[in-house]
């Protein structure tokens, strides 16, 4: 089972993605346990706001987007544990131009 | 900013210009004025065949020139995400020496400057709002946004962004954001959030040639230069003469962004892709800019500015659209034939976007 959070927007319109495989982790109960307390159908809907990042969050069947500022409590302790298990890949925004 | 500037303008006709321009053309008078005194300890230093001894060129801090009157408060989150943070610098105090509060200080007052001086508004709202701004946001923070009451500035993660502040056009196109929603307001979606992007980029790269004293031929029209550390391979986060060439870079990998109308990119990410469809317009502006020469925000910025404020920007204005007004605004300013109108008319053409007539 996969975690992965993409982080797009900022100034530079820059993508990170980040994942980890559960089955790979070693604490992989504490991991269920904060996934049990994400609320995934519980985002509202956040007007945008200039240059700041936003979060895709996904794990099957499971995907949210937030805001940046809407990025706290459970959800901001999942951030934070992905990016620090894993190293980020950088992605674009779109398909690849042919030039 | 580490660039060497090129000094394009002999000093003799900076001379002049600072000197006898003052009724028609005040503006190119400061600039001139302004220009001569950034640039007197470097020429000095060049006749003696010697490199000047600083390797940031900042401006002097007392400038010849009547100084518009911000009111700038500078906090410093230390390094946590909670805003406003402590407050450091009010206006009027000296310089901290703290580098970030410092640069965010004079980074807002070029822009209020030239927002001031050029288009004759004070401040964000026009009326003189304080300015406020965060420095050091975050953990190794990789961002700067605005909020919709301030400015925030990450000192970056130190191996790909060095900080926010010592770009002008950074600082510039953060304050923009705060003009555009009291404006246009234009939504931070899919065209109109490019739209959204791509004016303050405008206005960003406009305060670093105004404060430069910089013509359209001499500027690089990059915006973010100098944020990159030296491992990164590239010049900035993007270039509004020719996006999708700002860097080329292994682990950030290539420029996304386009050039051109024909290779706009749906996406799903940013808003829509709102930093990089930017690009498209971003060209046209600099292609008419340059294509003018003199001072973009004589022309341009002028251009622009009016088309913003003009109240006839829907909040979901896409491309076609403000082509059209920009067309509008040209043609009321400066006469339906003339050369800028028909500069306008030729860049947005070059990047694939017909004016709708307005």
């Amino acid at each position: 089972m996969d975690v992965s959070v993409s982080r797009s927007g900022g100034i530079g319109g820059l993508r990170l993605v980040w994942e980890v495989d559960l089955d790979r982790e070693p604490d992989r109960e504490s991991w269920e346990v904060l996934l049990h307390d994400i609320p995934w159908d519980e985002v509202p809907p956040a007007p945008p706001e200039p240059d700041r990042f936003i979060y895709r969050i996904r794990c099957e069947p499971h995907e949210a987007t937030l805001a940046e500022r809407q990025v706290t409590g459970p959800w901001r302790e999942l951030v934070d544990r992905v990016r620090a298990r894993s190293e980020p890949r950088r992605a674009a925004s779109g398909p690849r131009r042919a030039r | 900013m580490t660039r060497m500037r090129h000094a394009i303008v002999p000093p003799y006709l900076l001379a002049r210009i600072a000197a006898v321009a003052d009724e028609r053309y005040p503006i190119a008078a400061d600039a001139a004025r302004r220009s001569l005194v950034r640039d007197a300890p470097v020429r000095e230093w060049r006749l003696r065949g010697e490199l000047p001894p600083f390797a940031h060129d900042r401006l002097p801090s007392v400038l010849p020139d009547a100084p518009s009157s911000p009111d700038r408060r500078i906090s410093d989150a230390q390094g946590s995400e909670t805003l406003p943070g402590r407050l450091v610098r009010r206006e009027g105090q000296p310089a901290t020496g703290d580098d970030a509060v410092d640069e965010a200080y004079d980074g807002l007052g070029d822009t209020h400057r030239m927002f001031d001086r050029v288009f004759g508004r004070d401040s964000i709202d026009g009326t003189g709002m304080p300015l406020e701004a965060t420095v050091h946001y975050g953990d190794r923070y990789d961002n700067a946004f605005w909020d919709g009451e301030r400015m925030v500035f990450g000192d970056g993660d130190g191996e790909i962004f060095s900080g926010f502040t010592n770009s002008i056009s950074v600082i510039g196109h953060e304050l923009a954001h705060g003009v555009t929603e009291r404006t246009a307001n234009l939504r931070y979606q899919g065209q109109s959030g490019a739209l959204n992007e791509h004016v303050s980029d405008v206005f960003g790269a406009l305060v670093e040639q105004y404060t430069l004293g910089q013509d359209a031929g001499a500027a690089t029209w990059l915006i973010g230069e100098g944020i990159f550390t030296d491992a990164v391979e590239g010049r900035a986060l993007r270039s509004m003469l020719e996006p999708g060439t700002a860097y080329d870079d292994d682990v950030l990998g290539r420029d996304p962004q386009p050039a051109h109308y024909d290779d706009y990119i749906q996406t799903r990410e940013d808003n829509g892709g709102v930093h990089l469809n930017s690009g498209i317009p971003n060209r046209a502006f600099a292609l008419a800019a340059t294509a003018l020469g003199g001072f973009a925000w004589e022309h341009m910025g002028r251009i622009w500015y009016a088309t913003l404020t003009s109240g006839r920007l829907a909040v979901d204005t896409g491309f076609h659209r403000f082509a059209g007004e920009t067309v509008r605004a040209a043609s009321e300013r400066f006469g339906a034939d003339s050369r800028e109108t028909r500069a306008v008319r030729e860049a947005w053409a070059a990047v694939g976007v017909a004016p709708e007539e307005v």
